[in-house]
């Protein structure tokens, strides 16, 4: 390292654990597994921890994914508008998830996604469990974009599939763009365009672009004898139903010719039926024209529908049974695999141009001519006398793993260097050649290859081997001095810091929010476009986020906008951006309000059996208010000017206040309030109470109804319960305006607004629309009877609010609060209780201030930049 | 430079014992200079800074006022005194029937009386009486032509450029893609959803297709939020949410103490600010009560009828003068579907539309806008000149035809007061003058200075354009030279 440049200290117990944890497994500790670790008596902890996490099958997830990215995975075809469903490709990613999971040795698990098909053999009866296995593996090379059977089977598409899975090849495991070389040999570039040829005789026989097999013609089946004998019988049923919704249309088409011709009259009926009736090549120049005069005649069994709607219907129910029928059968499953078709081997030819239509000299397989000393450039056999197939890939696969090829294992290494430090050796990770960047550290990089491949291309032991290293263990606070020195970090003086990658920022949500299943493996979760076109997960969201399915033309917004992979070919390495789209969705999109609501659900229901928080040194929450609007009935007695018995209404029906479940109650009679209004009783009269929460002024406007002929009118009463009476009117089949002007209140006092019956209790419905502009020290806002009508309020309860959020904290950071921090908290959680009481609209209906303060904090949290990065 | 950097100790000594092998490329120290790219191939770039189109552009932004259905342009802006004279005897030639089954032969007169306005004298029906007041500034073109009589099939191809085909890239992200965005705080392409729902073919309407999803056309919701992600739900915006952003901007302030330095953590400081922006310009261009009562008048959002489609058409003006490069207005299905009681349909949809879509290009006008602003009004077909039976003649309609229909633009360098193109006397098929959708959007990209041929995109190694290549002419007899 230059001079003023030296490693940084290991960085403190719960950090290391909680990037572990990011690193291996994408998820964050539980405060729990912090705990443990971070309290742990053994020496050798941390290297247990990691033997650990090796072991976790989140594991394989999160370097499957490293794999699938470069690998180019994709749920759908690409290549055409149609963009078609591609309904296998998960068994490959799988694959790779279980592969990493068992430690497969990586020259094994690069042999089987060249060759797996080759090293498989041929079908003896049923396919074995191994077998499945190693065609599975080689779904690696049909991940190139293929249009061929959604669109478009020329043979350019055909050749472009072969180019891209080449590419796809040659950038995952040389560390080479070859693309060049397709069209012609470049003066500085060392791959000549017979080498690419060379490498696409390897190929060839299993993408045969003369002898096309389409990504449907590829797949092979996994029914069995016994499957197909199975599915046999069904259709034998299916083909009886068909005859008879054959003989069932038949018979409406000709129900509907003769209601259809019943509206003409004879001759000109009998003349257009036999028209009708004659074959078309048959008729009469005058039947055709008769037939035109007369359109509507011309009765098809695609627009049967329009004639007799009902006949369109019975005739789905035939097809509704056949469905019914077929899915008895047992799903059919396949393996999207390459093989080869035994025996037929096509010639390669170099293509002048890299054009297909100018084929000139044959070439035969063998590696770039790069590869290996003159002289010493493996060729392959044209044909392996001891497989049915080529064996061409199989001999590829081998050399390549052979331990004696330059590229692949420092390119292996360089990439797995990449995911630990967010930063390659070789930072151009598919390019070693001129068009890349040199290696900052070459002897570290070969030195590296070199003990991986010594440890039998053990993975795990790579990882082993870069985690418990002094560069990978440093600090990542910066001191400003180094990064003034070196702010890229060449030299590694600190570790950097790394944004969490689109899928584990999604699956930490989850995780916090402790809705995240282990469930591993299977069909894509789907997704669809929201009525704005913006494409989302559909249905719950509980699974990582790599099982979403991943189609080219339609990537999740979320996963996208954090630089998820949109697929052309395959992603090389992905970029880390910061932009404010990414911001607009965690602070207003759908998905995060909605964990934050789910984490603080959870937070509140785990929080309840821990001791409560010591607010010592803490800044104190306000109180909570009572709600301003209650609802109850009371004595107006205008004589004293006072309203008497005053009491809430005890029961809520969902949409109204009354004296119980029955109507009218046997003691508070037919006391009924709502939102617009309500109904007065005869010995009680309906109150409608609202408080003021401080010293103030207030201007009331409104309108009191009463629309019935029937009965004698309703009586309306503004009072105060400190100074009496402010306003009085009658409504009897009309509306009367009711409009007090300015008022001094204090806080505390209660405004009624108190409607009684005349001398009948009949039809005394009644509508009172109130406005309340209300002129305080902190709380000007205007009250509006009917948008803050509201049913029961539970009285909210502050007390539990700093254990919870310190929970709250601990779940989302995996890390306790400090005091500081705790007081910023309280401070924060403080003016939002304040504000939320002021204005209640800030609270959605069914919350409550406490409880919706905890979720604005939950979301805040979900944004920062500790949640976003680990450091 | 440190040895670290030397890739002849990387290759020379490295740990394989390969030695010196035919490695001598890697030694190769030289970078190609990257040489300049034309326009046409360039590499899809993945961002919406504002682009030079080819040529001197005469328009900057499009309000396409899209009329899904298929409006009778005989009953609207095609005067037919033949099929009024015939009303009601047999059509001689061949048509083609959607409704098979109400399909009749018998021609259909417009009940509509038709006269001539303006300086220019074009002849348009009663049912558009605000409509016929700004007709010097409208050209109107009755020959359009999409081949097919479907209503999916002729949507897509005035969107997306084929036939039938769903999911390309639409013309607001062509003209997005080809001109970037001049707001830095609203999105470029803007699509105004109906409160009723989603027009026919839904959200594939303004689809990105194979372009990044930037160049989605953005909706701006019926509902709060109107704009998903760049406005909060109502119940946090404000007093709460500013509090919010202080308490997330105290956290990441204290991150960045332990990480002094980190212009990653900083950056991602700022792209709050930088969103918090935009959430406040989306919020006041979206505030029509910052607008005159006069203006509201003009726009019928005094009145019931025209209030809803009033206020689309002046918030897409306000988007427009922020920047917006394009922005459509959708109905709810397909209201000039007209299939029966055409005579009280056309009367309702006329009533709701006609007078919003006047006051947008006199708006623009008073406001000096509409020379750099075209403004598109059109469905994708027309209607048959017979009837759709229904036993009584108040219950008639017309069948689908894309045969022949009109559509109108103004503004953006259309030449006003014009009318281009013929109908059949009939108005059956387009017989003059034809113009396609291909023609169309090459028309409309020549006025942003683009020319078709020219606007490429990349997708899986092939080039893309609007048109995919097939027959277009730019339609140089309809705009300012």
């Amino acid at each position: 390292m230059p001079a003023g440049l030296g490693f940084s200290d290991d960085a403190d117990r719960a950090t290391l654990i909680r990037r572990l944890y990011f690193d291996l497994l994408g998820v964050p500790p539980t405060y729990e597994e912090l705990e443990r670790w971070k309290n742990s008596a053994e020496a050798n902890w941390y290297e247990q921890l990691i033997d650990r996490l090796l072991e976790s099958p989140a594991y394989g997830e999160r370097w499957g994914r490293h794999w699938l990215d470069i690998a180019g995975y994709a749920d759908s075809e690409g290549q055409t508008i149609q963009d078609a469903v591609r309904s296998w490709a998960w068994k490959y990613r799988d694959y790779v998830i279980r592969s990493l999971n068992a430690n497969k040795p990586m020259n094994e698990f690069i042999v089987e996604q060249l060759a797996g098909d080759e090293l498989a053999g041929p079908k003896v009866g049923e396919w074995t469990e191994q077998q499945i296995e190693l065609l599975t593996a080689t779904g690696y090379l049909t991940m190139a974009a293929d249009g061929t059977g959604s669109g478009d089977n020329s043979p350019e598409a055909r050749n472009k599939v072969i180019a891209d899975t080449m590419k796809i090849v040659s950038s995952s495991l040389l560390g080479l763009s070859v693309g060049c070389a397709q069209c012609h040999d470049h003066r500085y570039d060392p791959i000549s365009q017979r080498d690419y040829f060379a490498m696409r005789a390897v190929f060839e026989p299993a993408l045969d672009w003369q002898q096309w097999r389409t990504p449907a013609g590829r797949q092979i089946s996994l029914y069995t004898q016994a499957d197909h004998a199975k599915a046999a019988e069904i259709e034998a049923e299916v083909k009886k139903i068909v005859e008879q919704r054959d003989a069932a249309q038949k018979v409406y088409m000709a129900e509907a010719l003769d209601k259809e011709l019943a509206k003409y009259e004879e001759p000109l009926r009998g003349e257009l039926r036999v028209a009708y009736e004659t074959v078309e090549k048959d008729r009469t120049d005058e039947q055709k024209s008769l037939l035109k005069k007369y359109p509507s005649v011309n009765i098809t069994p695609g627009v049967l529908y329009q004639y007799l709607p009902k006949a369109a219907e019975e005739l789905k129910k035939f097809a509704a049974s056949i469905d019914e029928l077929r899915a008895k059968k047992k799903p059919e499953e396949f393996l999207r695999a390459m093989t080869e078709v035994p025996d037929r081997i096509p010639d390669t030819f170099l293509f002048h141009r890299g054009e297909h239509q100018q084929p000139k000299q044959k070439v035969l397989p063998s590696d770039l001519s790069i590869a290996a000393a003159e002289g010493e450039v493996p060729l392959f056999a044209e044909r392996d006398p001891n497989l049915p197939t080529s064996g061409r890939r199989l001999a590829y696969a081998r050399w390549l793993t052979s331990g004696k090829h330059p590229l692949v294992a420092r390119v292996l290494v360089n990439r797995i260097w990449l995911h630990h430090f967010g930063q390659a050796i070789v930072p151009t990770p598919s390019e070693f050649g001129k068009l890349g960047i040199a290696p900052t550290h070459p002897e570290l990089l070969d030195w590296l290859a070199d003990e991986f491949m010594r440890s039998g291309w053990d993975l795990k032991q790579l990882h082993r081997l870069v985690l418990t290293s002094t560069v990978w263990r440093q600090s990542s606070v910066a001191d400003p001095s180094k990064v003034a020195l070196d702010p890229d970090n060449i030299h590694y003086s600190r570790k950097s810091i790394q944004r969490l990658d689109a899928e584990i920022l999604r699956d930490r949500m989850l995780a916090s929010a402790g809705t995240l299943e282990s469930t591993l493996f299977g069909p894509p979760v789907a997704i669809k476009a929201d009525e704005t076109g913006q494409v989302i997960v559909d249905g719950q969201q509980k699974r990582r986020s790599l099982y979403i399915q991943s189609r080219r033309t339609q990537p999740v917004a979320m996963l996208q906008s954090f630089d998820a992979p949109v697929m052309d070919v395959n992603c090389e390495r992905r970029p880390v951006s910061t932009v404010a789209t990414q911001s607009l969705i965690l602070m207003n999109g759908e998905f995060t309000l909605h964990q934050a609501g789910l984490l603080a659900d959870r937070v509140i229901r785990e929080s309840q059996s821990l001791e409560p928080r010591s607010i010592e040194g803490l800044p104190k929450l306000p109180e909570p208010q009572a709600p301003e609007w209650t609802y109850g009935y009371g004595v107006w007695d205008p004589s004293l000017g006072r309203l008497q018995e005053y009491r809430e209404l005890p029961h809520w029906t969902g949409t109204e206040w009354q004296g119980s479940a029955q109507r009218p109650d046997p003691s508070i009679g037919w006391v009924i309030l709502n939102a617009n209004g309500g109904h007065p009783g005869g010995k009680y009269a309906a109150v409608r109470k609202w408080r003021a929460p401080s010293d103030g002024r207030l201007k009331i406007t409104g309108k009191l109804q009463h629309g019935s002929e029937g009965g004698d009118g309703v009586r309306g009463t503004v009072v105060s319960d400190r100074s009496g009476k402010l306003g009085e009117w009658i409504a009897f089949h009309n509306g009367s305006p009711t409009s007090i002007d300015l008022v001094e209140v204090r806080a505390g006092e209660g405004i009624d607004f108190v409607v009684d019956c005349q001398a009948s209790e009949n039809a005394d419905s009644f509508e009172w629309k109130v406005k309340i502009e209300y002129i305080g020290s902190t709380n000007e806002r205007i009250r509006d009877s009917v948008a803050d009508f509201h049913g029961p309020v539970t009285a909210d309860s502050f007390s539990r609010l700093p254990t919870q959020l310190e929970y709250a904290w601990r779940l989302v950071f995996s890390r306790p609060p400090s005091q500081e921090e705790m007081v910023e908290i309280l401070q924060y959680a403080s003016s939002q209780l304040s504000e939320l009481q002021r204005d209640p609209r800030g609270v959605l209906s069914g919350s409550s201030p406490s409880k919706q303060v905890l979720v604005n904090f939950c979301h805040t949290l979900m944004n920062s930049n500790e949640f976003v990065y680990v450091d | 430079m440190t040895n670290f950097f030397n890739r002849r100790h990387f290759l020379a000594e490295n740990a394989m014992g390969i030695g010196s092998i035919a490695l001598t490329w890697l030694l190769q120290q030289e970078r190609t200079g990257s040489k300049p790219k034309s326009i046409a191939l360039e590499k899809p770039h993945n961002d919406l800074l504002p682009r030079k189109p080819h040529f001197e552009p005469r328009a900057k932004a499009m309000i396409s006022l899209f009329q899904h259905g298929g409006p009778s342009h005989m009953d609207l802006t095609d005067p037919k005194p033949e099929l009024t004279k015939y009303s009601g005897t047999d059509y001689k030639e061949e048509v083609t029937f959607s409704f098979v089954n109400e399909a009749s032969k018998k021609l259909l007169g417009s009940p509509f009386r038709f006269s001539k306005h303006g300086e220019c004298g074009m002849e348009l029906s009663e049912l558009l009486p605000h409509t016929s007041q700004v007709v010097d500034d409208l050209c109107l073109i009755r020959s359009m032509h999409t081949g097919a009589n479907g209503h999916e099939v002729s949507i897509r191809y005035f969107h997306g450029g084929i036939p039938g085909i769903l999911g390309r890239p639409t013309l607001g992200s062509w003209l997005t893609y080809a001109l970037g965005s001049e707001s830095q705080e609203l999105p470029a392409y803007m699509v105004l959803t109906d409160p009723g729902g989603l027009p026919v073919d839904g959200v594939t309407n303004w689809s990105n297709g194979f372009m990044p999803a930037m160049f989605q056309g953005t909706v701006l919701r019926p509902k709060e939020p109107r704009i998903l992600n760049l406005e909060a739900p109502p119940h946090m915006r404000g007093k709460i949410q500013e509090q919010n952003l202080a308490f997330l901007r105290k956290l990441n302030e204290e991150y960045l103490d332990r990480h002094p330095g980190e212009a990653e953590l900083e950056a991602r400081i700022a792209s709050y600010e930088l969103a918090a922006k935009m959430q406040t310009a989306a919020a006041e261009a979206l505030d029509i009560n910052k607008e005159t009562a006069a203006t509201h008048r003009l726009y019928g959002i005094d009145v019931p009828e025209t209030r809803e489609y009033g206020t689309r058409c002046l918030i897409a003006r306000r988007l427009v003068e922020r920047g917006v490069r394009f922005v459509q207005l959708f109905h709810n299905g397909q209201p000039w579907d007209n299939h029966s009681g055409i005579v009280s349909g056309l009367r309702s949809i006329c009533g709701k539309t006609d007078k919003p879509a006047a006051a947008l290009v006199q708006d623009l006008k008073q406001r000096g806008m509409l020379d750099s602003t075209i403004v598109h009004w059109g469905g994708e077909i027309g209607r048959l000149p017979v009837t759709q039976e229904h036993g009584s003649p108040e219950k008639a309609g017309r069948d689908h035809n894309g045969q022949g229909f009109s559509i109108w633009l103004a503004g953006g360098g259309f030449q006003g007061g014009t009318v281009y193109g013929k109908t059949d006397e009939f108005g059956h098929r387009a017989v003059e003058n034809v113009v396609t959708p291909n023609d169309l959007q090459a028309t409309l990209l020549h006025q942003f200075g683009l020319s078709h041929e020219e606007l490429l995109f990349i997708h899986s190694g092939q080039e893309q354009q609007i048109t995919n290549k097939r027959p277009a002419r730019v339609v140089k007899e309809i705009v300012n030279v």
